[in-house]
């Protein structure tokens, strides 16, 4: 990619970030203002507008650095990698929000800031395989082994997260717990479904703007080294 | 006689390191009973070069055509510490699909490693592991043999003993590609001499009817330094 | 076929052998479990909680942690001369020098359970012998499940700087359905109760298997140097 199209896609990334936070805080005011109270869980329940769609930023960044880690291994190019790699970043960031919003929205709700459930267990692990993702990747020095590495790295986490889901559900299906509770998405009535599948939208845009934007920087970080490897041969 | 095919040709290979381009587009052909010396001043990209031409690396332009097996000699001994010597061969003897145990044993032989065959090769002296890891490469009496600085660090008796074998090897019809920087030592044993520089493979001189100060100055005249 | 798993042979018996040789990993990794055990014996108020309602929570732990110890040395022994770049040199396929560092590990990995599994029995003070062949096989289908992806892992952590703390970092997430299936299943049988109760988890242990040995059989190829 030339200087001038990443620079472009940076912009554009910047621009549907801004727009995406704008609608962000749209959809703030909508569900302090709009949105009605939820009766059983009360005020507290409005971060869950936060957190499930984080959430799920957080398991879109992981599903797309996990495809993409198999197609690096197919293609070997290193764009791929460099996309797998932004995305990777990006849906860390989505994971610290997800982990930090949802024992915040839990202690009012469930009376316990963590519990081990299948949804919120996997996705401690997947937090827990970006930081490993990360911290891989930065022990390399050579560009074609880390993208070699983190691929592996991503597709191993790709095929795992679906066994930690299974083997918590069959934890828990044989140790239910005492405490009576609806993790997750509950059955929503109206107003609150649109608020949710609107936050929802806004943080997928937000993704793809936030991993524009580091792809781009990503691509820029490369064409700069690319010049000075020039320079001194 | 038209000259025969060669059993390794490189046609315009070349290999970055992240953005530093370590070879760039290099092309050579060895013959049988060839025995090429490679020249170049550190960081020129011999290494990188012969464990492109050995398969160690992959070529991410160009092509390599090898016919026949490689053996290599490098700047690691490839062999195992805590082995003796005979365990070491008899080890990669069965990777190359032979657990003949005359052939280590005659390998052994040769290179004058008989005695000390039943020791460790963490007590060997460096001329004694060097001719191990020779031993190594030669057990599948491969085709083409390439070496990465062989003579370093031996002493004379050593060096000695390592030219002889690879004249011998020469004298066979296999084809050699050494890299050093040890031009008088090797003048006798090669055929010609290419000079790498900056990842480019800039001439192939053949040795024939020139002395050590003719090539020398060909190359500083070729390369740009002395 | 015949040659890939000769050559794996080859490569576990060699790594086997050099292991023997020194014993450094082997005794340590023992050791290593021998003082987990204890620990974990302690860490715990005996009034209120039996010591065999820790025991399978205590064995899968140090199982696994010791297991951990043991599987970086596979690698670093070819890392030493280079020696695996005489390994890659040789006919042999990716997927035979996994399958033979599998081996070994497996071999290395059931050694300290083996040696560790009397102790357990002696120290937690656990009704083992009719539920023996059960045990048996629920520890050797998890310890395939973290053997094999920890060989795969430690092919790369070990070119990284801090491989022993990379290597525990990467596989952790990996042990958590063997270990808990493998947990589960054991505590069952301690608790002599039929295995018709843990098919569930025993079908788990099963699929993860499969499911990872042949994924790091097809990745390792892209952890060897290229």
């Amino acid at each position: 990619m030339s200087r001038e199209k990443a620079e472009a896609l940076a912009r554009r990334g910047t621009v549907l970030t801004a727009v995406a936070l704008l609608a962000l805080a749209g959809v703030y005011l909508r569900a302090l203002l709009f949105t009605p109270i939820e009766r059983f869980q009360g005020p507290a329940q409005k971060i869950f507008y936060v957190h499930a769609p984080a959430a799920w930023s957080g398991l879109l960044a992981f599903a797309v650095t996990g495809l993409l880690s198999v197609l690096y291994l197919w293609l070997r190019d290193r764009k791929v990698d460099l996309v797998a790699a932004a995305s990777a970043e990006v849906g860390l960031a989505f994971s610290v929000i997800m982990l930090t919003t949802g024992p915040i929205w839990a202690k009012p709700i469930w009376g316990t800031w963590w519990t081990w459930d299948a949804r919120l267990t996997s996705t401690l692990f997947i937090f827990l395989l970006f930081v490993g993702y990360q911290v891989l990747r930065g022990a390399i020095a050579d560009p074609e082994t880390r993208a070699r590495f983190s691929a592996v790295i991503g597709v191993l986490g790709l095929v795992l997260v679906p066994f930690i889901h299974m083997t918590v559900y069959l934890f828990r299906t044989l140790h239910p717990d005492p405490v009576v509770m609806k993790p997750g998405a509950p059955s929503l009535p109206g107003e609150m479904q649109v608020t949710l599948f609107t936050s929802l939208g806004v943080f997928t845009l937000l993704y793809l703007g936030f991993l524009a934007q580091r792809y781009a920087l990503a691509v820029l970080r490369d064409l700069k080294d690319e010049e000075a490897g020039r320079a001194v041969s | 006689m038209p000259p025969a095919e060669p059993v390794l040709a490189a046609r315009e290979v070349t290999r970055r390191f992240g953005h530093r381009r370590v070879l760039a587009g290099v092309s050579l052909e060895l013959r049988p009973g060839d025995a090429l010396l490679l020249v170049g001043p550190n960081g020129a990209g011999k290494t990188t070069l012969l464990r492109v031409l050995a398969g160690l690396l992959r070529a991410q332009g160009g092509r390599i055509e090898r016919r026949g097996d490689v053996g290599m000699v490098s700047h690691s001994s490839m062999l195992y510490d805590a082995l003796t010597a005979r365990e070491n061969l008899r080890f990669f003897a069965r990777l190359h699909g032979g657990s003949s145990r005359q052939r280590v044993a005659s390998l052994l032989e040769q290179m004058g490693l008989a005695g000390r065959a039943d020791e460790r090769v963490s007590t060997f002296s460096r001329g004694m592991t060097q001719r191990l890891a020779i031993a190594r490469a030669l057990l599948s009496d491969p085709e083409i043999l390439l070496l990465d600085e062989p003579l370093t660090g031996l002493d004379d008796a050593s060096s000695e003993q390592v030219l002889g074998v690879l004249g011998e090897l020469r004298a066979r019809g296999r084809a050699l590609l050494i890299a050093s920087h040890q031009l008088a030592e090797l003048m006798g044993v090669v055929t010609a001499v290419g000079f790498l520089t900056q990842g480019e493979l800039r001439a192939v001189e053949p040795i024939a009817g020139r002395d050590l100060g003719a090539i020398t100055a060909r190359y500083r005249e070729v390369t740009g330094r002395g | 076929m015949g040659d890939g798993l000769r050559a794996a042979w080859a490569i576990a018996g060699k790594d086997l052998a050099i292991e023997w040789r020194t014993k450094t990993a082997l005794v340590s990794s023992v050791a290593f479990a021998v003082l987990v055990l204890a620990v974990l014996y302690f860490a715990r108020d005996p009034t209120a909680v039996g010591a065999v309602d820790v025991a399978p929570g205590a064995l899968w732990v140090t199982f696994t942690f010791a297991a951990m110890i043991g599987l970086n040395r596979a690698f670093l022994l070819e890392r030493e001369n280079r020696a695996l770049d005489g390994i890659l040199l040789a006919p042999v396929s990716p997927r035979a020098v996994f399958f033979g560092k599998l081996a070994a590990n497996l071999v290395f990995v059931g050694t300290v359970e083996l040696v560790s599994l009397p102790l357990f029995v002696l120290f937690y003070d656990v009704p083992i012998v009719r539920g023996l062949p059960a045990l048996l096989g629920v520890t050797a289908m998890a310890t395939v499940a973290f053997v094999a992806v920890g060989t795969l892992l430690s092919s790369m952590v070990v070119r990284t700087r801090f491989a022993e703390l990379m290597l525990p970092l990467l596989l952790l997430p990996f042990l958590v359905p063997p270990v808990v299936g493998a947990v589960q299943a054991t505590a069952r049988i301690l608790a002599e109760r039929p295995l018709s109760e843990v098919q569930g988890w025993l079908k788990l242990l099963a699929a993860f298997d499969i499911v990872f040995v042949t994924i790091s059989t097809l990745l390792f190829e892209a952890t060897l140097e290229e």
